[in-house]
């Protein structure tokens, strides 16, 4: 790689280059079957070079010493014909990271014949639970990366790891009546999938759907669960985050850092070396080292997050959160694993509290959410209805509001935390929020 | 290129026992730009080179794709391999439809391709979107994200097939946020392209008629009030019909959906009033538009309700045996890492006969609803559409806009109280996900639903 840098010095002031490595393996679940069994290998090189605060960037399917040359000069174009970004400062120097976490190198191995298996048995444990079960789709694999990112500031890290899941989505068919589509899965740095306990999860929930219950227009003690928690939270109030929109004026946030916004009980902290975290980097894609990034503390805001590009514009520094969209090439704001931190109760114990209230499994249109207000309207289902401390049967209904009155609403927390795969990782507990204005149906 | 990938599907016609194989090899040279607030922090070039392998052998799949042309030997033993450990587990058999292999080669129908524009005319077009944007005080960020493409596509298969498409598509995206006061709000707008290039940008979507669009939302959203939550006659525009259209009913039609969904007992039945009918064709302008699928198969237009009646299935090779019909251009791969699955491409309810006028003369109180941010919907066709552009009808007259709403509810009983079809016609081009993403349009004309979708 020093060569190429080197290379690359001959057309730009400063230039990066990273290499993402990725092999997947996996199969398909349709109706009650494995369908297709899968093995995808790719390598992306992208080429992100500034001269006189002019970027360019390319990127190319291989990581050939001679096509990383050739995209080297095609970036260089790119970066004559753009204008210079005078807000431009410098590409990131080399910081002290930590020590990479042990990981099994099982992942990277592993045979397609093993998801083949996992998912044959996972269906048959579905199918023996109940004659009205259809198991719609599902599927099972392992995905291996290794990442380089170079600089001509020294920065040179390699990281690599990976992971594997598995779900399964379960309809029951009883009376004639179609339950929705109802999920669960697994995820784990490991192959020590719990495909047992996807099983029993999705089967229960199921079981609970058949019965179908109606809901009121009122306000009550509503429980999130994890995938609805991260879906919701993902849309409306993550991206309130992001440094970029302090500079931008566009979160409301602003000025809002050490300010009370949230019920005391509720910790936000974005953190890769979380123990259930699916990506413990010790760099973000730039080669910035990352760390632990409190959010919200016991209820007080506590700062947002950056990249080093707006970092350097708004005068602070990374927080190593420099994520890069593969598509484009160009380095944004993320996060690596959101953790919501959890709290005393168990999740049992939750519901069983509850005289009249609901139990939400997953949002619809959570991503239709208004990130600059907060503001959301999103269907509750699967969403079930409890009453006198049981679940008495599955039901569909609007909530709609706004989530800084939300976070404000939270009477209890989760002991119980499960990672969500979904935009990064979301590591979250089930959160009871009281008073919630719902619209039923 | 060609001449390699026949060389591997004769080597792997000669070596393995398979029933089906076919290489999807694609060669795409893409430009993306994205231009945040005065900047633009993506400058890109990219080449997407690859390609998709996929074989059926023991009535099983396996699948592979690989960067590593050097070797497609070796990719296509890996998905020859995976196959037969699938089939092991495999209780049914998979059979594909009988087709007529293709020998073709795939035209474009721009005029103007995006690789014969001057990079300069991209970035002027863009700045100049970006000024006519922010000359409206109230636009507090603008991000607008093009993106465009030109290359090549080659499908082979043992059985004959072999067509070279001449790829080319655009795309363009903005967000814009406003702020007035304290209320801050966001409008969303894109534009796809297949069949139409560089020359859109100068006639139908042109800077002034794209800019315009994006302030109405946003001050319809600035100036909005909260709706009366419940069940109200809706009015809902193209755009809005479209969505439904297509997240709450298209999917439902999707064969390998329908299994699951209330579509599977009601094929052949009256769903909704005999002068609605629904449609998944070829549009002008519309981005799901091309000649052949990714199974090689020629895209059919289809009638999913016709005069109210639940009729067709948009299927791949595939699930067209499973359901004994004929095979009708629906599978579709993202890019040369995934397989093809079956997917909608324009979804459009027909148009009637009704004036917009004449829709909304009689209601009291409603809403007409207009654009969308986001929407999403289950296999029950329960849906949820965020709406980003709605107005009060009051006494026969669209009134004030309202502002952060969604409307739902389950798009088989509102169809049932679908009370008048407009006269005229709009589409919307966006994407779809469904484990990969699909350029897909959907739309129709105003409709009004005297009931069934709930607001608030």
């Amino acid at each position: 790689m020093e060569e190429l840098i080197r290379f690359g010095e001959r057309f730009f002031d400063e230039l990066e280059i990273a290499v993402y490595r990725n092999r997947d393996v996996g199969v398909n679940i349709e109706l009650n079957e494995v369908s297709t069994s899968s093995v995808r290998q790719r390598t992306i090189t992208v080429i992100r070079g500034i001269k006189d605060k002019r970027i360019g960037i390319s990127i190319i399917d291989s990581e050939d010493k001679e096509e990383i040359k050739k995209a080297i000069e095609e970036a260089y174009k790119m970066a004559k014909l753009n204008a210079p970004d005078e807000k431009w400062v410098s590409l990131p120097e080399p910081g002290e990271y930590r020590e990479p976490k042990k990981i099994g190198k099982e992942v990277k191995e592993v045979s397609p014949d093993y998801f083949v298996d996992l998912a044959t048995k996972a269906i048959k444990l579905a199918l023996e639970k109940d004659k009205g079960f259809v198991v719609a789709g599902g599927g099972g694999g392992a995905e291996w990366s290794e990442n380089l990112v170079v600089n001509s500031h020294g920065i040179d890290v390699f990281q690599e790891g990976g992971g594997a899941y598995f779900y399964l989505e379960l309809i029951g068919r009883k009376n004639g009546n179609v339950t929705p589509g109802i999920f669960e899965f697994d995820a784990k740095l490991g192959l020590n999938l719990e495909v047992e306990k996807v099983v029993e999860g999705v089967a229960q929930k199921v079981k609970w759907a058949y019965n179908v219950e109606k809901s009121k227009t009122e306000e009550a003690k509503v429980i999130v669960g994890p995938w609805a928690m991260a879906s919701l939270l993902s849309y409306a109030l993550f991206p309130a985050f992001s440094g970029e929109r302090v500079v931008k004026e566009t979160t409301p946030l602003l000025n809002k850092v050490e300010q009370k916004i949230a019920s005391e009980l509720l910790t936000i902290y974005d953190d890769p070396f979380h123990e259930l975290s699916l990506k413990p980097v010790i760099a973000d894609d730039e080669g910035v080292p990352t760390r632990k990034n409190m959010l919200i503390e016991n209820g007080v805001f506590k700062g947002f997050v950056w990249n080093d590009y707006w970092a350097k514009v708004y005068g602070t520094e990374s927080t190593g959160n420099g994520t890069r969209n593969l598509s484009t090439g160009g380095i944004g704001i993320g996060f690596h694993s959101i953790v919501i931190e959890k709290g005393k109760e168990s999740i049992n114990d939750l519901i069983a509290e509850i005289d009249h209230g609901y139990l939400v499994d997953g949002f619809q249109g959570a991503h239709s959410s208004n990130p600059d207000n907060g503001n959301f309207a999103v269907v509750a289902n699967p969403a079930f209805l409890i009453e006198n401390g049981e679940v008495k049967g599955s039901t569909v209904f609007m909530m709609s509001g706004n989530v800084y009155e939300l976070i404000n609403q939270i009477y209890a927390i989760s002991k119980e935390q499960k990672v969500i795969p979904f935009h990064g990782t979301t590591i979250t507990p089930w959160v009871a929020f009281e008073n919630v204005r719902i619209a039923g149906k | 290129m060609q001449d390699v990938l026949e060389n591997a599907l004769e080597w792997a016609m000669n070596n393995l026992k398979a029933e089906y194989i076919e290489l999807r090899y694609e060669n795409l040279k893409k430009t993306n730009l994205e231009l945040k607030d005065g900047t633009f922090v993506t400058f890109t070039n990219k080449v997407q080179r690859g390609v998709a392998i996929r074989v059926l052998a023991d009535g099983a799949w396996g699948f592979s794709s690989t960067n590593r042309l050097e070797n497609l030997e070796k990719a296509i033993e890996e998905a020859y391999k995976l196959a037969k450990a699938g089939a092991k587990a495999k209780r049914e058999k998979i059979q594909l439809a009988e087709i007529k292999p293709v020998e073709d080669v795939v035209k474009s129908k721009m005029k103007i391709k995006p690789v014969e524009v001057d990079i300069d005319d991209k970035i002027g077009h863009l700045k100049e979107l970006e000024k006519l944007l922010k000359e409206d005080k109230v636009v507090k960020s603008t991000m607008i994200r093009y993106e465009d493409a030109s290359g090549e596509k080659i499908l082979l298969t043992n059985e004959g097939t072999k067509i070279r498409w001449d790829v080319n598509y655009l795309v363009q995206y903005i967000w814009t946020t406003g702020k007035e006061g304290d209320k801050l709000a966001a409008s969303r707008d894109s534009i796809g392209q297949v069949d139409y290039g560089w020359e859109i940008f100068e006639t139908k979507e042109t800077n002034e008629i794209v800019a315009q669009r994006v302030l109405k939302k946003l001050y319809a959203q600035l100036n909005g009030v909260a709706p009366k939550r419940g069940e109200f006659p809706i009015v809902a525009g193209p755009i809005i019909v479209g969505i439904i259209a297509h997240e709450a009913l298209g999917h439902l039609a999707e064969a390998d959906l329908t299994i699951n969904s209330p579509f599977k007992d009601l094929m052949g039945k009256q769903i909704a009033p005999e002068f609605v009918t629904m449609s998944e064709r070829i549009v002008d302008g519309g981005f799901g538009n091309d000649k052949y699928d990714d199974e090689g198969v020629p895209i059919k237009d289809i009638h999913i309700i016709e005069n109210g009646i639940l009729k067709e299935l948009m299927v791949n090779r595939e699930y067209a045996h499973k359901w004994g019909i004929e095979p009708n251009g629906h599978a579709r791969a993202q890019d040369y890492t995934f397989p093809p699955i079956i997917r909608m491409r324009n979804t459009v309810f027909e148009p009637g006969d009704w004036s917009f006028e004449e829709m909304i003369e009689d209601i009291k109180f409603g809403y007409y609803v207009v654009d969308f941010r986001g929407g999403q919907a289950q296999l029950n066709s329960a849906f949820q559409v965020g709406v980003q552009e709605g107005y009060m009808i009051e006494n026969g007259e669209i009134t004030k806009p309202i502002r952060d709403t969604s409307i739902s509810g389950i798009a088989i009983e509102a169809l049932k109280k679908i009370t008048a079809v407009g006269k005229d016609f709009g589409i919307e081009t966006g994407f779809c996900g469904k484990g990969q993403t699909a350029f897909v349009s959907s739309g129709g004309p105003h409709m009004r639903f005297d009931g069934g979708i709930i607001i608030g």
